[in-house]
């Protein structure tokens, strides 16, 4: 008896060692990174994929995002990538430049299921590269103004939507509304601010409205030093230091001084951030806006990450199936209206009734529509991590207080950037 | 077989499992790694350049001599704080009272906290605006510090946090060092009258030498290769105030691709590593003593 039982117990652990549950699949890998929500979201993307086509399995490969990057580019080094990868924006660059990525232009110019036209150009243009097609473009979305509407309507002042509406929602007006908004207690503490200064490259649109940037539009020049970007952070510097309306780096640093929690009435951050708005501001309502304008206009920046597929990968067709799944009609549906993670790049579900009308906030739905049309892409090339690093050490000196003259600390850091992307790659 | 042969045998036997390990897994990317460091490359191109990393490194790089300032005054500090609160540490729980076991556990599980956790709990405290220690010193009277955001600040606050760990592994050796002092030595010194202070000056210090020496070189070493704690609370920052030689090494490897530089860095920091431990080699002929060395 105990002989058979132990011959059974032996085949059986043979036999699942070896049964594969998916034999005469093809089998895809994806990796992507992201919070608990949007990680199970796509866990559910995946079983949905892998039940509407049964030929094929995906296999969801999860990484922190601290890790995430690196291990990409590991990956793609030593040509063991998934498949499917999603590659942040600033990533996709310095990447796509080194082979890594399987050319989907020949696929989606044959795939009678695929139209161009049907997604905003800025998502499609992002993935271009030497006339070739790299990536779909998912979590996609332009910058604009979250504003707590009911410290807005406390200080006595105008909805910001209605001003821009009019035409008449500046940068000026802004601090003006943070000056109204912030509020200190009887010991002097600040308990309440107008704004917060925006964590770098959030600035951005805030420099291409007072005229500056920090490079050309070709990346051929540095404009770190010129008198546009530096009146957008002596504006911006001043926010925090002269007007006192946004917290200083100590108070930033502490989590007691957050939009959600109800201490900031107005910040700027990309148009994912609703799910973890509408989830943690409790108690004030709430909405968004476009960017306000400034003396050289007002655009947006927009940026997403990109679905790319792995030169190595032995099943390029079916990995662009899984990808056209990601950034099908219904997908999009469930990410950007039933869960709002961000901004639809499909132009039909943009427009559609269920995204511009929700029940809970943001309502003004045609705010992220307004912010993605008039917007701009960051200038990020090969070298963006490399001259970045200099960039933020140096604005650190700006909105730490250090540098006394901003003027002077810019035009420095312009010869810095200047040196860095001056000095031969890779050195 | 003659006893000297034997022992040899069973020497390389006792080695060989190290030696495997390093030949295959240790001297191999140091090689690739020598040979990377002398070409320019981003983990697809390569190109044969010589020196000319360590010459751009040398020459051109004011980062490279940043960070390196910023590591060597870290280990200025860290190393001598480190060894004398280990020390401290293990003198008071070599006393023999009741319950010492459990001070040791207390004493040795902050060690035991993952460094990313602990780098988190540390930012708490260094909050500027509400952390505990700026609390403290409220509570004192004196200004509030921001530990993390003040450049003239960071390193310092990194050299405080750095006392989070003397209680862990130096602490344990120390102690095994203590208990390996023969009460002897200490009855033969209280007939003669020394007092304790004597005792620790003429006793404990001498026989603990040759353990305090082992602490300081894997002390400076492991000073010279801080990097969690900056990477994970500061990135480097305030203005580079915190960008410690491995951050700068990493962040050109993986951030940068720039490989070839990377390795040229780690070979430096292996060199100048090397160099320290000789000079500190030398340097203990004067002062380590080996219990039943001729001198």
């Amino acid at each position: 008896m105990a002989k058979r039982l132990a011959l059974v117990l032996v085949l059986a652990v043979a036999g699942g060692c070896g049964a594969d549950p998916y034999a005469g699949k093809i089998k895809l890998r994806y990796m992507a990174w992201g919070n608990p929500e949007q990680l199970k979201l796509e866990e559910e993307l995946c079983a949905e994929f892998n039940h509407q086509n049964p030929d094929l399995h995906v296999t969801f490969i999860k990484v922190p995002n601290s890790a995430y990057a690196n291990k990409a580019v590991v990956m793609f080094a030593s040509r063991t990538a998934p498949d499917v990868v999603r590659i942040d924006h600033y990533e996709f660059p310095r990447l796509v430049r080194k082979g890594y990525f399987y050319n989907l232009k020949p696929l989606a110019d044959t795939d009678p299921e695929f139209k161009y036209a049907d997604y905003v150009d800025l998502a499609i243009d992002e993935a271009k590269y030497q006339g070739g097609w790299y990536g779909a473009n998912t979590m996609y979305g332009a910058e604009l103004i979250y504003y707590n509407k009911t410290m807005v309507r406390a200080a006595g002042l105008e909805d910001p939507y209605v001003l821009h509406k009019r035409g008449e929602w500046t940068w000026d007006k802004f601090r003006e509304y943070a000056l109204a908004m912030t509020k200190v207690d009887k010991s002097g503490r600040t308990v309440q601010f107008g704004c917060e200064i925006p964590l770098f490259p959030m600035e951005t649109p805030v420099l291409w409205a007072f005229g500056g940037a920090m490079l050309s539009d070709d990346q051929s020049h540095v404009l770190v030093g010129s008198p546009g970007t530096i009146k957008a952070y002596e504006f911006l510097a001043g926010l925090r230091w002269k007007d006192k309306v946004a917290p200083t780096p100590a108070q930033a640093s502490n989590a007691g001084y957050t939009f959600e929690g109800g201490q900031i009435g107005m910040v700027l951050n990309w148009s994912g951030m609703t799910p973890r708005y509408r989830a943690a501001a409790k108690g004030f309502e709430w909405d968004v806006c476009p960017l306000p304008t400034g003396p050289a206009g007002g655009k947006s920046m927009v940026k997403g990450n990109q679905l790319v597929v792995a030169k190595e990968s032995k099943h390029p067709a079916e990995a662009w199936r899984f990808v056209k799944f990601l950034t099908s009609d219904a997908t999009e549906r469930k990410l950007y209206i039933e869960n709002r993670r961000n901004f639809p790049t499909r132009r039909a579900v943009a427009a559609s009734q269920e995204f511009l009308h929700t029940t809970k906030p943001p309502f003004q739905t045609m705010a992220f529509i307004e912010a993605e049309r008039n917007s701009r892409p960051l200038p990020i090339g090969p070298r963006w991590n490399e001259w970045t690093t200099a960039y933020k050490a140096g604005i650190d000196n700006i909105y730490s207080g250090r540098a006394k003259d901003i003027g002077k600390e810019l035009r420095d850091l312009q010869k810095r950037i200047e040196s860095i992307l001056a000095d031969e790659e890779g050195y | 077989m003659t006893r000297q042969r034997r022992e040899a045998v069973w020497g390389m036997a006792f080695i060989t499992p190290w030696l495997v390990g390093f030949l295959c897994f240790t001297l191999g990317p140091m090689l690739t790694s020598l040979w990377l460091s002398l070409n320019k490359y981003d983990l697809v191109t390569h190109q044969f350049v010589g020196f000319e990393n360590y010459r751009r490194i040398l020459q051109a790089d004011p980062l490279f001599w940043k960070s390196l300032q910023n590591t060597v005054l870290y280990a200025v500090f860290t190393v001598p704080l480190g060894i004398a609160g280990s020390l401290a540490i293990a003198l008071l729980l070599n006393q023999k009272v009741r319950g010492i076991p459990v001070f040791r556990t207390c004493f040795y599980l902050p060690s035991m906290v993952p460094a990313v956790a602990g780098a988190l709990v540390w930012s708490w405290v260094f909050n500027a605006d509400n952390g505990v220690l700026n609390q403290a010193l409220g509570f004192l009277g004196l200004p509030h510090i921001q530990w993390l955001q003040d450049e003239r600040y960071t390193l310092f606050a990194f050299v405080l946090m750095s006392l989070w760990g003397v209680g862990g592994q130096r602490m344990i050796i120390f102690l095994a060092g203590l208990q390996g002092i023969s009460e002897t030595y200490y009855e033969a010194a209280k007939i003669d009258g020394a007092s304790v202070l004597q005792q620790f000056r003429h006793i404990t210090l001498p026989m603990l030498s040759p353990v305090m020496f082992f602490n300081m070189v894997l002390g400076v070493i492991g000073a010279f290769q801080v990097f969690t704690s900056a990477y994970i609370m500061t990135s480097g920052g305030p203005n580079n105030a915190s960008l410690f030689y491995a951050l700068y090494l990493f962040r050109n490897a993986f951030e940068y691709f720039k490989f070839g530089k990377a390795a040229a860095l780690a070979w430096l920091l292996f060199v100048l590593l090397l160099g320290l431990t000789l000079v500190q080699f030398k340097n203990s002929k004067k002062w380590v003593f080996y219990e039943g060395e001729a001198k």
